[in-house]
């Protein structure tokens, strides 16, 4: 019973844990999103300079794990005398690594597009860019909604790397709860359910956007 | 008649796929010239060289006395002045028929969207679908779909329009309203060039059929010379298939 109370005792510190993580996953998907879907296009250019440098972030960022990226940020940076404070940093790092995978998720939306309609938007004399912001990337972007929900809970659950660096998230909250309680399990076990219902909060809302989207 | 379009030895390849081989076309103010061909002949890609859908590697375009290629320093520009229809249509799902209309001259040419929307109106009474105004392309049929689509491109107010097999993917009696729209369109002297195989259409509005295979010119004339009397053994075996 001791092992259940000491969850609910701790519940408001744990909470407060949770918005944090919520605040810095929100930011950091902000950051994904609009890197990601530059980079997204980035890839499909044919312009070199744009599509090479492109390609190598993201398989960069894809290929290496973020709990390296995130030491990276901030351990490393400092060292050539960039100074960020954790939470920053955490976003930072977060946000570059889910623009990666953002990138891979908008160009294969905008691939799913028939060629067809931007044929026919340049043929009235829209540029290339008016033909990606009125026709393209909205038809692609419902297209990639549930894909970037994933994305949204993926990186709900990996934002817990931040408290190797000390971001007082969730999981952080959690490690200061045990070290005075000793309650490994169930405090482990409680942050764990509280993961799942903020992922599983985001999937009901991602559907629902969908279900809107879909009738519009 | 002035000139408006002037297509001078155009060549075209796909990499090693050679589809237009020198091919030449002069078309005037105020035409119906429609193409016919067996497929694969560069009917289409002919078509999309002239707004520059396609680049080409040889020969010359000349559009309102202004040669179209890679280098030209405003394509966008020419494009607004050189309406398309395409097969499958190609309206935007994510817009009602008012916004498909409606996007190019308030993004483009500037226009302020009142006027645009009195245009959209008056467009769209032309072609019979004025009470479709708020629907989605969902939920027209295809022939109203490439009505919208021609309505579209008249927005523009373009100088030539190109018809790439506008019927070609419709149901049988679906294609007469499209046809009607675009006989309209011919008779109120508009500049046209079809690639179709709708003959009876060519007979009524063509001034001149051209008949492509293997990426050149291989026979021109007005569509009863070319039906009637047709002067290559190409042209008659085409004509004997699809008549």
């Amino acid at each position: 019973m001791e092992a259940i109370s000491v969850v609910f005792e701790n519940l408001p510190f744990l909470l407060m844990g949770a918005l944090d993580t919520l605040k810095l996953t929100s930011f950091s998907v902000l950051i994904g999103l609009v890197l990601g879907t530059l980079i997204g296009m980035g890839r499909l250019s044919k312009i070199k300079v744009i599509n090479v440098p492109s390609t190598v972030y993201v398989e960069f960022l894809r290929g290496t794990p973020l709990l390296v990226q995130i030491s990276i940020v901030y351990f490393g940076l400092p060292q050539l005398g960039i100074q960020l404070q954790a939470y920053p940093a955490a976003i930072v790092a977060l946000g570059l690594n889910s623009g990666a995978y953002i990138a891979e998720i908008v160009r294969a939306g905008i691939q799913s597009i028939p060629k067809g309609q931007y044929e026919a938007a340049r043929s009235l004399g829209l540029t290339h860019w008016q033909t990606m912001r009125y026709i393209i990337l909205p038809q692609a972007f419902k297209n990639i909604l549930p894909a970037l929900g994933n994305e949204f809970i993926t990186l709900t659950k990996d934002s817990s790397l931040a408290s190797v660096i000390g971001v007082t998230e969730l999981m952080r909250r959690g490690q200061f709860v045990i070290t005075r309680t000793f309650q490994t399990f169930s405090i482990y076990f409680g942050i764990a359910l509280i993961y799942f219902l903020m992922t599983f909060t985001i999937s009901r809302l991602v559907r629902y956007v969908e279900k809107r989207m879909a009738v519009a | 008649m002035s000139k408006i379009l002037e297509v001078k030895n155009l060549h075209k390849s796909f990499g090693n796929l050679r589809v237009l081989n020198g091919l030449n076309l002069e078309v005037g103010q105020g035409e119906t010239i429609v193409i016919i061909g067996p497929s694969g002949g560069g009917k289409s890609t002919f078509l999309r060289c002239i707004n520059h859908l396609e680049e080409y590697q040889k020969g010359e375009i000349i559009f309102l006395g202004e040669k179209i290629d890679k280098h030209h320093s405003n394509l966008n520009e020419i494009r607004t002045k050189i309406g398309m229809v395409f097969q499958h249509f190609n309206l935007f799902p994510h817009m009602s028929v008012l916004e498909n209309l409606i996007l190019a001259p308030v993004k483009v040419k500037k226009i302020s969207k009142e006027e645009a929307i009195e245009k959209a109106k008056a467009m769209l009474k032309k072609v019979g679908l004025l009470e479709k105004i708020d629907a989605y392309p969902d939920n027209l049929s295809g022939g109203q779909k490439q009505r919208v689509a021609i309505a579209r491109a008249l927005m523009m107010e373009p100088v030539l329009m190109l018809f790439d097999e506008p019927t070609s993917a419709l149901d049988p009696e679906l294609v007469g309203e499209v046809l009607e729209v675009m006989k309209d369109l011919a008779k109120s002297g508009m500049t046209m060039i079809v690639v179709t195989h709708e003959m009876g259409f060519a007979k009524e509005v063509a001034d001149r059929i051209i008949f492509i295979d293997k990426g050149v010119v291989v026979e021109e004339g007005t569509p009863d010379e070319i039906m009637k009397n047709p002067k290559h053994e190409r042209t008659r075996n085409f004509l004997r298939h699809i008549l």
